[in-house]
């Protein structure tokens, strides 16, 4: 599995909870709103986010840059002890 | 084939992607954080967990030959060096790095009262009410510049 790409209207990314914290992702889920609909539920070891309705005027992989900033803010919260 | 602690699981260039695999055990989860937070700007990066091992899958942002894309797998591998080493510095310098800061804000508050410093313990780093202690005064004119162009705003 590669990073998933917003090459479609709507994927369906997996996380995993050992590596993603819950309210990084919620929080990437905010900052993407305007370009795309997140939902997030737990499934088994893993982080589901469904994401539909992916804008397709703006440059770049909405998708991808969703799980990089998931990434980064998770990174963040691991550190200032959030998580 | 044994396992290798790392390694690329896959590399294709047609996506200029590749995935690395970790041994869990080497690589604390922050260094591995560490390590892929540095990668944010040119690549997608999203990990992953079989255990015993980490996955990272690495998409670069912009096409990227073979070549290139293994010297990124090297990068990261490297990345990782360097922050498990810069972690176990902190780690070791944990409790010098807590006094410096304590006293370095106690001292700019005029107040080390509190501060676990050993031998600094009841002496200001400055006195307030003298002038001519800190940084306002500056009677070797060690805060002037030396460029004659800029003498002149002073």
């Amino acid at each position: 599995m590669t990073p998933p790409s917003g090459d479609t209207d709507a994927a369906t990314i997996r996380l995993h909870r050992a590596l993603y914290v819950e309210e990084a992702i919620t929080e990437a889920a905010a900052t993407f709103a305007g370009l795309a609909s997140f939902a997030v539920r737990a499934d088994g070891e893993h982080y589901i986010i469904d994401v539909t309705d992916i804008a397709r005027d703006v440059d770049g992989d909405v998708v991808a840059e969703f799980c990089n900033f998931a990434l980064a803010n998770t990174a963040r919260l691991q550190r200032s002890g959030h998580a | 084939m044994a396992m290798r602690r790392s390694q690329i699981e896959t590399l294709d260039p047609a996506t200029s992607s590749l995935t690395l695999s970790l041994d869990i055990g080497l690589y604390p989860r922050d260094v591995l954080y560490a390590a892929a937070y540095v990668f944010l700007d040119r690549a997608y990066v999203l990990l992953d967990r079989q255990d015993p091992r980490f996955v990272v899958h690495l998409r670069a942002k912009r096409p990227l030959d073979e070549a290139t894309l293994q010297a990124m797998a090297g990068e990261f591998e490297n990345e990782l060096l360097a922050q498990a080493l810069r972690h176990q510095v902190v780690d070791a310098n944990q409790r010098i790095i807590e006094d410096v800061v304590a006293v370095a804000i106690a001292g700019a508050a005029g107040d080390v009262e509190g501060s676990s410093g050993a031998g600094l313990e009841g002496a200001p780093l400055i006195d307030p009410a003298d002038p001519e202690d800190g940084f306002v005064a500056d009677p070797h004119g060690i805060a002037r510049p030396w460029e004659p162009e800029k003498q002149g705003s002073e």
